[in-house]
């Protein structure tokens, strides 16, 4: 045994040896103290009774004068050694006999004969002595003298004194070799206490446990210590526990960090629950609106959800089973199942589950969905376990909350970057609108002469015959289809034109137009590739007309068909339908409406959900590099200028139907449009201002047909310094300037600011390729009465003519009657 | 060195008295004076049948037959004391008819030798000590015989002879005494 143990070894073994030697000690002591006392008083009564006797029998010698007799009575006295001398009177005091017969000190008996209680023993001089009478039927017989040594006594002591030193060496002994053993049963424990302390501080191995011990205090310490162990083994796996959860709640939390999909994120949660906390089976599942739907189910728990019968993405009602309590925010725990009479704990139980615990998945009291766990164990989940899901629910809803942040994020992320591509891609178009604008200004300034010409033709020729005049409206239609075309090069990037030019326009024909002008697409191109589109025609008979812009609704309808035979690459059917379909409800208030329908079918290959819902939108294609994306974008800018309506119908596989809804034509809508040309009362002297010599030539001749003077200037520079030299002359010079707005150098605001400061009554109109342009930019310049697009129509500039001269001669009356 | 002298001087003073005592004895108390002691002391070690002592006022007799040798001495012995409630009496016999109810030790004297077997034989039964210092009295019947031995009175005792007469002696008695058997029974 090692020092640190033998101190108590050696501590109780003294304590025993002390107090047993202590206790024998006293007892001794006061065993001897008691002898000492009473071997006096025995002393005493056994020297009295040994005289009695003597006395007693001496009577008879005493009586008879038989010294022999007494001497031999006397002799009796051998037996008690401690007698040393005994002497026998007679009744007259005489000594009679003595004992032993040669006795030294025996005292005379002087005054005998007195009453028999006077004579007794006494202590004398470490003698016992004493007298006694020697009486017969209480007759005086003589005296007995007995004297005893007290020696005897303390040679009684000493030997007492010895055997109690003997019996307290012997019990020492005993004591000694008792407590050897005997300590052991309070040490051993201690000590086996002590051991076992030891162990477990050292190898930290709390499961260790002391043997227990029979005994009263032994047994409750050892208990109390195998109890305080216990705790602090309990203690010390919460603690591991605990510690375990952080790392598994670490772990989970920066696994979730690492994923930004909330179906990652719920299968890496799920997955580590099953492998490390461990559960048996787990899945996530988030609301909506009065159902849960199972989000994730963890890798290991797919058998047990097949048992239970419920699969991803399936929908489970919120009961009043728990899931409910959870939905609200409430972390459930079930430590049995079974006990729970509702479907969901039902499900639980049949895959063999015992305990679960459903936490909330909530973010500011918004419960986004709930966690299930569950174990095969009945009441398997500490309050701990629960803390933790309760925790780990709260960083999956945290988690799963910027998830969908994120997601916004990068929706609106996305959004923001289609929105800079859609504003790059209008950039780059209004550039190209720009470059149209040029080639548009160029081109209607190279078609102005061919339309002059044409319509001063058709005007003024008579003598024309049939086949040159048909010739001369093809070319004139033609040149006016360019000019549109032209026109709505810049539509991609403009609203709607203010000076949209409506007409009436029979819905009917102008299908059967566009059928004939599309007939190479629709009809040969497919037949090139054995590839035949039937073409089914479903014409109202009903009046189908509407108030538009031919050209815009000509191109739409060229789209649409384009668009029907790009959907069918391997044939089908392509159906155009035409009805009037009056409104259903005519009331007094409201007169009765009708619209006229226009449709455009095809049995192609359709559409799906995400192609209808953004095939309107600009640069959307499905054509690939073949299309621009802008087709039906350009349809629906027609749609929405003319107040009409498009619906669409598609399916994949099925084909797709387009229907174009306008509002019937009603005559009150057009009145302005049907003003009869005014007819020129007067000629009118014009200074007409260009670059172009062709155009000049072609207005000169168009004007001067309808009996104007014509000055005709080359370049800005050179009309103003006509009209300024004219100023000078008296009398009206002339009475309106014509001037291009495009020249070198001088161009035409110039010119008709120079004008205006010259003559402020005098009208100027302006001719200009980006006719358009300027009037949708609200850029007509000041000095400029009238704007009119190249080419020029001689009907528009009739009206213009006749307009502005009407209201400068009203002017100049005015002023002159002013 | 006093006290060496003073018990010096004491022992031999003790030896005096010594010599004294015995010188005493042989001269100082007659020999009658002894035997009337020891009469008297009979009484006190004989114990008699308590319907042989009679009524209170019965006197306890020692008759003394034969010559009377006492002198006053057995008076003065007895004189003044009483067993059991009865005084003594001393009477003297000049035969063995005189011998009345009251007499309880009948002294024969050396001189009633002659006479002692057939006082014995009269005796029978009745409770009376007979004591006598005629040699082998005792075997005689005698119950107590005075003896004398180296010039000191020994008693020799008939036990079967007190038995007879209905008295008890007290073992104290026959301690110092030589106990004797009869000789008609021998």
């Amino acid at each position: 045994m090692n020092t640190r143990t033998a101190p108590l070894r050696r501590r109780l073994m003294s304590m025993v040896l002390l107090t047993s030697g202590v206790v024998l000690l006293v007892s001794t002591c006061a065993s001897l103290a008691y002898e000492y006392l009473t071997y006096r008083q025995s002393a005493l009564r056994h020297l009295a009774t040994v005289g009695e006797v003597i006395a007693n029998n001496s009577t008879a010698a005493l009586a008879f004068d038989n010294v022999d007799d007494a001497k031999s009575i006397l002799a009796g006295l051998r037996a008690e050694p401690h007698i040393g001398a005994g002497a026998l009177y007679d009744r007259q005091g005489r000594l009679f006999a003595t004992y032993p017969l040669l006795a030294e000190g025996i005292p005379a008996a002087t005054g005998v004969s007195g009453p028999p209680e006077r004579y007794h023993y006494r202590f004398e001089g470490g003698q016992l002595v004493g007298f006694q009478p020697v009486i017969e039927n209480g007759r005086f017989l003589g005296l007995l003298y007995l004297r005893s040594d007290t020696r005897a006594i303390y040679d009684q002591l000493r030997l007492h004194g010895i055997i109690a030193a003997l019996v307290i060496l012997l019990s020492c002994l005993v004591a000694y070799l008792m407590s050897r053993n005997l300590q052991g049963q309070i040490s051993a424990p201690i000590l086996s206490l002590a051991e076992t302390a030891k162990a477990i501080s050292d190898r930290r191995d709390y499961s260790v446990r002391a043997a227990p011990v029979a005994g009263e205090e032994l047994g409750l310490l050892t208990d109390a210590f195998n109890h305080m162990l216990t705790q602090i083994q309990e203690q010390h796996a919460r603690v591991n526990s605990q510690l375990a959860n952080l790392q598994l709640l670490q772990q989970i939390t920066r696994a979730i960090g690492e994923r930004q999909d909330l179906p990652s994120v719920f299968r890496v949660v799920i997955g580590s629950l099953e492998d490390s906390m461990p559960i048996d089976f787990g899945c996530v599942c988030l609301v909506e609106k009065d159902h849960l739907r199972i989000t994730s189910l963890g890798p290991s728990s797919s058998h047990l959800a097949a048992v239970m019968q419920i699969a991803e993405l399936q929908l489970l009602p919120i009961d009043g089973n728990g899931l409910g309590r959870c939905v609200r925010g409430e972390l459930v725990y079930e430590p049995d199942v079974r006990q729970v009479p509702f479907p969901f704990p039902r499900r639980l139980a049949e895959a063999n589950l015992r305990s679960a615990v459903i936490a909330p998945l909530a973010v500011e009291n918004n419960v986004a969905g709930v966690l299930i766990a569950a174990r095969r164990a009945e009441e398997a989940f500490s309050s701990s376990d629960c803390e933790f899901l309760r925790q780990l629910s709260e960083h999956v809803a945290l988690a799963s909350h910027q998830t969908q942040l994120y997601k916004a994020l990068q929706q609106a992320y996305e959004d923001l970057r289609q929105s800079q591509h859609t504003v790059m891609q209008q950039e780059r178009l209004r550039a190209l609108g720009q470059m149209a604008s040029g080639i548009a200004h160029d081109i209607n300034n190279a078609i102005s002469p061919i339309s002059l010409y044409t319509e001063s033709l058709l005007e003024r020729e008579p003598g024309l015959s049939e086949r040159a005049r048909g010739y001369l409206t093809t070319i004139q239609r033609a040149i006016d289809d360019v000019a549109s075309t032209v026109a709505r090069m810049r539509e991609f990037y403009r609203q709607r034109e203010p000076q949209l030019l409506l007409m009436r326009i029979d819905m009917n024909g102008i299908l059967q137009q566009v059928v004939d002008l599309t007939q190479a697409r629709w009809r040969d191109v497919p037949l090139q590739r054995g590839v035949v589109v039937n073409l089914k025609k479903d014409m109202t008979a009903d009046a189908v007309e509407v108030m538009g812009a031919e050209g815009e609704i000509r191109d739409a309808l060229t789209n649409l068909i384009f668009n029907a035979v790009d959907a069918m690459p391997e044939g089908g059917t392509l159906t155009l339908r035409t009805r009037r379909v009056e409104s259903p409800e005519p009331t007094d208030e409201v007169p009765p409406i009708s619209q006229v329908h226009i449709e455009i079918s095809d049995t192609g290959v359709g559409m799906d959900e995400e192609t209808r819902r953004r095939c309107l939108e600009p640069f959307f294609t499905t054509k690939g590099e073949r299309g621009t994306g802008l087709g039906l974008a350009m349809v629906y800018g027609m749609v929405q200028r003319h107040s009409a309506e498009l619906k669409l119908e598609s399916e994949p596989g099925r084909g797709t139907t387009f229907r174009l809804i306008f509002p019937s034509y009603a005559p009150a809508l057009t009145e302005h449009v049907q003003v009869a040309t005014p007819v020129l009362a007067r000629r009118l002297r014009i200074l007409l201002v260009d670059d172009d010599p062709l155009l000049i030539a072609s207005m000169q001749v168009a004007l001067e047909g309808d009996g104007h003077l014509v000055t005709a200037t080359h370049g800005g520079q050179a009309g103003i310094d006509v009209f300024r030299a004219a100023c000078k002359e008296p009398g009206h010079p002339f009475d309106l300037v014509i001037t291009d707005l495009g020249m070198p150098h001088v161009d035409g605001r110039k010119v008709a600011a120079a004008i205006k400061s010259a003559s402020t009554q005098t009208p100027v109109i302006m001719l200009t390729g980006w006719g358009h342009r300027l009037v949708a930019e609200d850029d007509i310049p000041p000095d400029v009465d009238r704007v009119l697009n190249k080419p020029p129509r001689m009907r528009e500039l009739r009206v213009a003519l006749a307009e502005l001269t009407a209201a400068a001669s009203d002017d100049s009356k005015g002023v002159a009657n002013g | 060195m006093p006290l060496l002298r003073v018990a010096a001087v004491s022992r031999l003073l003790a030896l005096l008295c010594c010599l004294g005592a015995v010188c005493v004895q042989a001269a100082g108390p007659g020999e009658y004076q002894v035997k009337a002691v020891f009469l008297f002391n009979f009484s006190q070690f004989v114990e008699w049948p308590a319907a042989a002592l009679g009524p209170p006022d019965t006197p306890f007799s020692i008759c003394i037959l034969g010559e009377d040798r006492f002198g006053s001495e057995l008076d003065a012995t007895v004189r003044g004391e009483s067993v059991q409630g009865h005084r003594f009496a001393v009477r003297r016999l000049r035969n063995v008819a005189e011998l009345d109810s009251s007499c309880r030790i009948l002294f024969i004297d050396d001189s009633a030798s002659v006479q002692l077997g057939s006082i014995v034989g009269t005796l029978g039964e009745r409770a009376i000590l007979t004591v006598s210092d005629i040699d082998r009295s005792a075997e005689q019947g005698a119950i107590i015989q005075f003896a004398t031995e180296r010039n000191r009175l020994r008693l020799r005792i008939n036990i079967a002879a007190a038995r007879t007469a209905g008295l008890v002696l007290s073992s104290k008695l026959l301690r110092p005494a030589e106990i004797v058997g009869s000789e008609a029974h021998e």
